[in-house]
C-alpha cells in the first residue's frame, strides 16, 4: 500500500465511524455491546472495539445521542443510547454530503479504464 | 480456567483505569463501566473461557492506551505554523552592516567594507533595492573618497626646495575644483545612503 494511504483509511474510517454510529442508532436504540457488534460484522469499520466508548461517551456529552437504563433479562441493567433530534440532523447533514461526495469521487476513481 | 480469565480481565480493567487517570472521575468511571459491562457481555457469548478466548477478546477490544487517546479525543488538527518568528537577526547585525559600510574600509582596508557589504546582503531588514542603493553607493563608504583624497593630496603636494621657488604639480585650477567636488560627494553620498538605511531598518523594525 503506498505510503500515507494507510493513514488516510484511518482518518477516514476515524471521521464516519460517529455517523455509522448515529446511523445504526436512527433505526432503533441500541446498549453499546450490540452497537460494536453490529459495527464490526462490517469489514474494516472497527479496528478497536474499546474505541467506540469514548466515541460513544462524546457523542451523548455533544448531546447527538442519550442514553438509559434499562433492565437485561440475561444479567445486570445496560445503557442504551438513542439517537436525539440533534443527532437526526447531523445524522441527514452528514448523509447529503457524503452522497455528494462518494458521487463525486466515485465519478473518477471508479471510471473503467479504457481497455 | 474461570479464575486466570478472571485475572486476565481485571488487569485489562486496572490498566484501563491507569491510562485514563487524568481523565475526570465521571468519564472514567462510565468508560470503565462500559467496557467492563462490555467484556462481561462477550465472555457470555463465548463457548469456552479459556485462556486464549479471553486474549483474543481482550485483543479485539484494544489496547486500554488507544482507548484512553480515543477519549482524548482526536489529535488537535495541526495549528497553523504560527508566523515564523521575523528571522531578523540581532539588530546589532544591521548596525554593524551600516558602521562596516561607512567605514569599515578604513578599519580594515577593502576587507572591512566587503564585510558591510555581506552583513548588508545577509540581512533580512532591506530590500533588494535597497541593498543595491547601499552597495553601488558608494564602493569602499568613506575609505574611497579618503583614499582619493590622500592620492590627490600627494599628486598635488607642492613642494620646493628650501629657499627655492614653490613648485606646484598637479591639475589645473578647474580640474581641481571638479575634483574637490567630486571627493565632497563621495564623502556624502555614503553617508546619506547609509542614513537612509539606517531610517528604513527603523521603520522596519517599528512599523507605524
Amino acid at each position: 500500500m503506498v505510503s500515507g494511504q494507510d493513514a488516510l483509511l484511518a482518518q477516514m474510517r476515524r471521521g464516519t465511524l460517529q455517523y455509522c454510529v448515529l446511523s445504526l442508532l436512527g433505526t432503533e436504540e441500541r446498549y453499546g455491546f450490540d452497537l460494536v457488534r453490529a459495527l464490526a460484522e462490517q469489514d474494516g469499520m472497527v479496528t478497536s472495539e474499546g474505541t467506540i466508548y469514548p466515541l460513544l461517551s462524546r457523542l451523548r456529552r455533544d448531546g447527538l445521542v442519550e442514553s438509559s437504563w434499562q433492565e437485561s433479562t440475561s444479567g445486570p441493567p445496560r445503557r442504551y443510547y438513542r439517537l436525539t433530534e440533534g443527532g437526526r440532523t447531523a445524522l441527514e447533514g452528514f448523509r447529503l454530503e457524503w452522497r455528494r461526495f462518494r458521487d463525486a469521487v466515485d465519478h473518477f476513481v471508479e471510471r473503467t479504464e479504457p481497455s | 480456567m474461570s479464575a486466570t480469565a478472571d485475572r486476565l480481565v481485571n488487569e485489562y480493567l486496572d490498566r484501563l483505569e491507569e491510562e485514563l487517570a487524568d481523565f475526570p472521575a465521571a468519564r472514567r468511571r462510565e468508560l470503565v463501566q462500559e467496557i467492563s459491562a462490555h467484556i462481561a457481555e462477550a465472555r457470555a457469548s463465548l463457548e469456552n473461557e479459556d485462556e486464549a478466548s479471553i486474549r483474543n477478546l481482550l485483543d479485539r477490544i484494544g489496547d486500554p492506551a488507544d482507548i484512553a487517546a480515543e477519549a482524548a479525543g482526536p489529535p488537535a488538527p495541526e495549528a497553523p505554523l504560527p508566523p515564523p518568528p521575523a528571522k531578523t537577526r540581532g539588530g546589532g547585525w544591521d548596525v554593524a552592516a551600516l558602521v562596516m559600510l561607512l567605514v569599515g574600509g578604513l578599519i580594515l582596508p577593502v576587507v572591512g567594507w566587503f564585510i558591510g557589504v555581506v552583513l548588508l546582503w545577509t540581512s533580512e531588514t532591506w530590500s533588494t533595492g535597497e541593498k543595491l542603493l547601499g552597495t553601488l553607493l558608494v564602493p569602499g563608504g568613506l575609505a574611497l573618497p579618503l583614499f582619493l583624497l590622500t592620492i590627490g593630496t600627494s599628486v598635488n603636494s607642492c613642494g620646493g626646495e628650501v629657499g627655492g621657488p614653490i613648485t606646484c604639480t598637479g591639475g589645473n585650477g578647474a580640474g581641481s575644483a571638479a575634483a574637490a567636488v567630486l571627493v565632497i560627494a563621495l564623502f556624502v553620498l555614503p553617508i546619506a545612503v547609509v542614513a537612509y538605511l539606517a531610517r528604513r531598518r527603523s521603520q522596519v523594525a517599528a512599523p507605524a
